[in-house]
């Protein structure tokens, strides 16, 4: 009966790996949680902590805010790609085919709209709303792609609403939810995932 | 009488096929470049196993054009999709 048992793991296999980007790799969300803590440490220190210290106006401390938070950005779509085409190549696979183009379209649609919404924020001066959205739309982001990739993206994109809408609550800490969602469950997630996927058993 | 046995169809004796009717169930549609990447065998292979799928009415295929490259599309036929969960149902009851 073993060649049934055969038969029943290529079905399943071909099925995953068909519909579901798993070339994603856990370390790149450990890179993008190290960077974004980073980028926190750098807005919260050098800025937000006592805005009185750089004496910078309004105009020049969101340009100087947002530079910082598209650097992090830029950095950890790097590592991502990096590492992603690394877990790709060892496992014979092409990083862009069909599968990936769908995940990262269903990726882009809330991502690029909490964007631009963080944006409009930003203008308006309501620099303390942006932590909450660009939680809160990441998190959506991820539960819109996760059909498409691992199952632990799901979660991570559910934990990273609850902080968003828990940062538009307690919105003087919204740095301090930015740095928990971005930076501690990237890692957490991360490592869970490079230690259940990664590491050979 | 039918024995479990029966319930297996001959048509899936190949793993290729297996193969094609799994990616084709979860999918919506997948080319043909797609399923050879995936099941890293042969163009001519593949080619004649796809075949074999859509003179049964299992599959069906759509010609199509990506800018001046030709492009084939398979799909699973409702036939296709009923004889496969068949398949799989007698297979696991093997298994069981």
């Amino acid at each position: 009966m073993n060649t049934q048992a055969e038969d029943i793991k290529v079905i399943r296999e071909m099925m995953e790996k068909s519909s579901k980007f798993l070339s994603l790799s856990g370390l790149s969300g450990v890179m993008a949680g190290i960077t974004a803590i980073a980028g926190a440490a750098f807005a919260y220190f050098y800025l937000l902590r006592d805005p009185s210290l750089t004496g910078y106006n309004h105009w020049q401390e969101t340009g100087i805010l947002l530079a910082d938070a598209l650097t992090v950005l830029l950095i950890s779509i790097g590592f991502g790609i990096y590492f992603s085409r690394k877990k790709a190549k060892k496992h014979k696979q092409k990083l862009l085919n069909s599968v990936t183009k769908r995940a990262m379209y269903n990726l882009a649609i809330p991502l690029i709209t909490g964007g631009i919404f963080s944006l409009v924020f930003l203008w308006r001066g309501d620099i303390e709303l942006v932590a909450a959205s660009t939680l809160i739309f990441y998190g959506l982001a991820l539960v819109n792609a996760s059909k498409y990739t691992l199952d632990e993206i799901h979660y991570l994109g559910i934990t990273e609403i609850v902080l968003g809408l828990l940062a538009a609550v307690f919105l003087h800490n919204g740095i301090w939810f930015w740095t928990a969602g971005f930076g501690f469950c990237h890692i957490f997630y991360g490592l869970a995932m490079y230690y259940k996927y990664d590491v050979e058993k | 009488m039918t024995s479990i046995i029966s319930n297996l169809n001959k048509i899936f004796d190949s793993r290729i096929r297996l193969g094609i009717m799994s990616i084709l169930s979860v999918n919506e549609f997948a080319d043909f470049n797609t399923m050879k990447d995936l099941l890293e065998i042969t163009d001519g292979n593949l080619a004649s196993h796809l075949k074999a799928l859509e003179n049964i009415d299992y599959i069906q295929s759509k010609k199509q054009f990506i800018g001046r490259k030709p492009n084939t599309k398979y799909e699973i036929t409702e036939l296709g999709r009923n004889s496969f969960k068949e398949h799989l149902n007698a297979l696991e009851k093997l298994v069981n």
